[in-house]
């Protein structure tokens, strides 16, 4: 019967595309299998036509079935056989492609920040967040700034605490960055809070723990009811974000001609040092000479500040043990501080 | 200060240990600085504020150790000193000497008169106490003069009252053209503001600083005229500093000595010497009436932050020798007359914290009004100029604004410090391009990309002159690599050039390179350009650095420098962002292959077709440039690409054949012509 002879042909295409299917043994030509057989003119494609030539109705359905089987059948073989063969291939071409992971990376070219522009970045951070803004003074400042308009009596042997580089009898390098108190209450008035960052200078001999020039931190704030409570609670907070969360601070009587009371302060955390207490700056609040030489009222307002050097917190946070290194500005020193440790 | 601690032990009796001592003193404000055993006994090395020259002495600090250890009670010599030795024998013998004080920088002059009195070695008690106190012992009577002021605080000076000759002291100012040797054997030059212990002619001793030569005790002295007075800080001061030199007296009356005690320090002395001596001459213009000072115990409370009770702050004063009156709130305050320091309210407040103790202070945040934290305006630009520099790959740098001079400087006249310790901190910088430089140096000098930010400084006739700076240095690979043969990028003009624009836009800042209107000597002549913003200031300048200078410097050739002037930057208003709407229909590229005059500058070429490119000229490029064999000496030819794209619908080949016709046309006027 003819239907039965169509039928064994659709069937033996099939067994012939299932036979070269299994034997297929690259991607490729399994690929080419697929146009082989079931593409637009594959050899199952094609005995679609036969369709047509079909009369019965019965045989037409059945002969339809069975192809439709046949295909489905191959397709089926192809996609199983492609999915053997594929991961075959993956793993020869990734045993071929393998690389050395530990071959050197190609170094890049980044750029990173000073480790005092870090140290001061975090510190504008920190006070930032407590309503502190960050300004500046001059390197190059006027006598009355950094005496007079501090409280200092003329003449006063508080003066010989910082050997002065003069430049004219009344221009000199900043002996501290508590200068720019007087600039700032000349211009602004309160509720202040500031926060002020650069570098100072002191004639004096170079060593180990000593340098000409160094960075100093200055945070004054003036507002009503400004008390010693908030000065420790400040720093307290200060010294924390700092050097770590377990950090303790501890005041000791101390004169500095801009504050009454003054303090020298110290910290003290089991990470350094082994608890002992550390000195890190001097404190206090602000005189009242101050205030009233500005036109604060004094009794209305009180204020606080306190400052330190920027290279003591490095020096303690990573031990560095010579000050002179900061600004020797080696790349095998500086570029030990490319990254930035989180201390809490 | 350095003494003994059986020394402090003669004026305060407590159970307190050498090193306890010294923790109570650091934590009243008398640092301990040192303590070490010297011949089983415990030495003490404190440091005393400089406004509280009361502490430089056992009675000023066992008055500090009475405040704050309520078991301490004073000692039998205590209470005699705190008396003024009130009880001492008078005088057995009529003083001959007058005093006439002739300068108002001495407030108090008072002498004694010792005769028949033999000179010699002090006793072993007081020579090993010296030692301690790291004093060298020279003769009784020297040696009971700092013996008395370790104890006390008032420097004493021991007059050979035979070599003197003249029973007339006179203090005054000094005359021009007088001269004194002091027992140094220096000889001084003096000068009219020096302060000087005189005879009816002459300068004896300087006061309150050092004796003269002439009238010192010697081992043969049997007369000895004894002074203690009272100097006034600042003229000490100054005068110790004119002739270089610091003595323990001096060091004293800078920091304030106690007028009141001057008489007292004579009288110890005496019992000391066990001689009795004349009586004694005082004389005392610079007495002043100690003022009240109110005290608010409330105010006190809140300024510490703690609370201190009444009663108990009223015992803290009474315990510091000031006399208390009033009771409750407000109190009113007479200060010793040892405690110049003690000026207003807030000085006693002080002291009320100081001895309750600073520990008791609680940390508390600040409340009320807060101002907005952080960096704003030209600080918050800089801070982003920094950042951008930062992620182009350059490495920040701090260095010294103190340096000696350098090829690199800029021609501005220099600032100089008056005495620099050292010729390497002879002149404040006036560029920052010495410092990289110094950083090329000491870093190899190869493949570095560094800046800084820092101040530069220099002088306008008699204006000094301070301006911030960020300068830039680029030499060698812009890639690193550690590949032999691999070819990189290397640092040239136009790298950093590109670099410099991209780290301003990123600050907010479209900039451009023109020609210098003046070139700087430091740059090679004809490789270096202004950087100016599109309102036309001046911002800074980039160039390759002079050959020579480079030589000089020992810089690579090609060391590229740039510096940003931030002063003028940093005020320039930002460009605003300017939102188009983002077109979703694709872009043409049209390529035109120009020939012309090297001569017309690249800006005008890019200018010329920007304008005649329009709207729909999204970017232009400069894809090649090449001269020489086929073309005419004097030109070249030059690749520029257009990127074509319109908003809504698609550019035709029509449309962007016509865009690229105008743009043709366009740079025909500046002579170009395509091939």
């Amino acid at each position: 019967m003819s239907q039965s002879k169509e039928m064994s042909e659709v069937s033996s295409i099939k067994d012939a595309g299932l036979r070269e299917v299994g034997e297929a043994a690259s991607t490729a030509l399994l690929k080419e299998l697929h146009a082989k057989y079931l593409g637009k003119s594959g050899l199952l494609s094609l005995q679609m036509r036969k369709l047509g030539e079909i009369r019965d109705p019965d045989a037409k359905r059945e002969f339809g079935r069975t192809l439709n089987e046949s295909k489905a059948e191959l397709e089926t073989a192809l996609a199983e056989r492609m999915e053997g063969v594929k991961q075959g291939e993956r793993l020869a071409q990734f045993q071929a492609e393998a690389i050395d992971v530990t071959m050197p990376g190609r170094p890049a070219k980044l750029g990173f920040e000073h480790i005092i522009a870090q140290t001061s970045n975090k510190i504008k951070r920190v006070m930032g967040g407590l309503g502190f803004e960050y300004l500046e003074g001059p390197e190059l400042e006027e006598l009355r700034y950094n005496f007079s308009a501090l409280n200092y009596p003329p003449d006063h042997p508080a003066m010989d605490d910082q050997d002065t580089f003069y430049v004219t009898d009344e221009k000199l390098l900043r002996t501290q960055c508590t200068a720019l108190q007087g600039r700032v209450f000349e211009s602004r008035k309160p509720p202040l809070r500031v926060v002020t960052i650069g570098k100072t200078f002191r004639n004096e001999a170079i060593d180990r723990t000593h340098n000409h020039t160094f960075h100093q931190v200055d945070c004054f704030m003036i507002d009503e009811g400004v008390s010693m409570a908030h000065l420790k609670g400040t720093l307290g907070l200060f010294a924390r974000a700092m050097f770590g969360s377990e950090v303790k601070v501890r005041f000791r009587p101390d004169f500095f001609p801009f504050v009454e009371p003054g303090v020298d302060y110290a910290i003290s955390t089991p990470r350094l040092f082994n608890g002992k207490w550390v000195e890190l700056g001097g404190a206090g609040l602000i005189h009242p000479n101050i205030l009233e030489a500005y036109g604060i009222d004094s009794e209305r307002y009180s204020g606080f500040a306190f400052g330190l050097g920027v290279e003591r917190i490095p020096m303690m946070a990573y031990g560095v043990d010579d000050l002179r290194h900061f600004m020797e500005n080696d790349l095998r020193f500086l570029s030990k501080f490319q990254a930035e440790y989180a201390v809490n | 200060m350095k003494f003994p601690y059986s020394m402090l032990l003669d004026y305060v009796s407590t159970s307190l240990n050498a090193e306890e001592a010294g923790d109570l003193l650091t934590m009243a404000g008398f640092e301990l600085e040192d303590i070490e055993e010297v011949d089983g006994e415990p030495v003490l090395d404190v440091k005393v504020m400089s406004n509280r020259g009361d502490g430089l002495s056992m009675l000023g600090l066992a008055r500090e150790i009475l405040a704050k250890d309520e078991a301490a009670i004073p000692t039998a010599l205590y209470e005699k000193a705190a008396g003024r030795f009130a009880q001492a024998v008078p005088g057995s013998f009529h003083n001959p000497v007058s005093v006439e004080i002739k300068t108002d920088d001495c407030r108090r002059f008072a002498c004694r008169l010792f005769r028949n009195v033999t000179n010699g070695a002090s006793p072993a008690w007081v020579q090993d106490r010296l030692k301690k106190a790291g004093q060298r012992p020279i003769s009784l009577f020297v040696d009971l003069t700092n013996y008395v002021m370790l104890e006390l605080g008032q420097p004493l000076h021991a007059f050979d009252f035979d070599r003197i000759g003249v029973d007339k002291i006179v203090v005054r100012q000094a005359a021009p053209g007088e001269n004194l040797k002091t027992l140094d054997g220096q000889e001084h030059e003096l000068l009219p503001n020096q302060m000087m212990i005189c005879d009816d002619r002459l300068p004896i001793s300087v006061a309150g600083v050092m004796g003269g030569e002439a009238t010192e005790v010697h081992q043969g002295t049997t007369t000895v005229l004894l002074e203690s007075a009272n100097f006034l800080n600042t003229s000490i001061r100054k005068t110790r500093k004119q002739m270089g030199f610091n003595t323990d007296a001096s060091y004293r009356f800078e920091r304030s000595v106690d007028p009141d005690g001057v008489v007292a320090a004579i009288e110890r002395f005496t019992e000391l010497l066990g001689e009795p001596g004349s009586a004694i001459v005082d004389s005392y213009p610079g007495r002043r009436e100690r003022q009240p000072l109110t005290l608010r115990v409330d105010r006190a409370n809140r300024m510490l932050g703690f609370k201190v009770p009444s009663h108990q702050a009223q015992q803290y004063l009474e315990r510091l020798g000031m006399e208390v009156a009033g009771h409750g709130d407000p109190f009113f305050v007479i200060p010793p007359s040892w405690r110049p320091d003690l000026a207003r309210e807030i000085d006693l407040i002080e002291e009320v914290g100081r001895v309750h103790g600073y520990e008791r202070i609680p940390e508390e945040m600040p409340v009320g009004l807060s101002t907005q934290g952080g960096t704003r305006g030209a600080l918050h630009n800089l801070d982003r100029l920094t950042e951008s520099a930062i992620r182009s790959g350059f490495i920040q740098l701090v260095s010294h604004s103190l340096r000696d001079l350098h090829p690199l400087d800029a021609a501005t006249p220099r600032v100089e410090p008056r005495s620099p310790a050292s010729p390497d901190m002879a002149y404040l910088r006036n560029s920052l391009w010495p410092s990289l430089s110094d950083a090329v140096n000491r870093n190899g000098g190869r493949d570095l990309h560094l800046f800084e930010v820092g101040k530069v400084f220099s002088k306008a006739g008699d204006c000094y002159v301070e301006e911030r700076e960020m300068s830039f240095v680029s030499i060698g690979a812009l890639l690193p690599t550690e590949k032999q043969g691999e070819t990189v990028p290397q640092a040239e003009f136009f790298s950093l050039k590109g670099e410099l624009l991209g780290i301003l836009a990123q600050a907010g800042w479209t900039a451009e390179a023109v020609l210098p209107k003046a070139t700087d000597a430091r740059l090679h002549p004809t490789r270096q350009a202004s950087l100016k913003l599109s309102n036309g200031s001046e911002i800074g300048k980039v160039g390759q650095i002079h050959p020579d200078i480079a030589e000089a410097g020992r810089l690579p050739l090609g060391t590229i420098l740039a510096e940003l002037d931030l002063d003028v930057l940093l005020c320039q208003p930002q460009e605003g962002i300017s939102l188009k709407p983002v077109s979703r229909n694709p872009a043409v590229r049209r390529d035109i292959a120009l020939l012309i005059e090297k001569s017309i500058p690249f800006s005008r070429i890019r200018e010329t077709v920007e304008q005649a490119g329009g709207d729909v000229l999204e970017r232009q490029w400069l894809f090649d440039q090449f001269e020489g064999q086929g073309i005419p000496e004097g030109k070249h030819s030059l690749g520029i690409a257009l990127q074509l794209r319109k908003l809504g619908s698609n550019l035709t080949d029509e449309e962007a054949n016509q865009v690229r016709e105008t743009v043709v046309a366009a740079l025909a006027t500046l002579g170009g012509t395509t091939r």
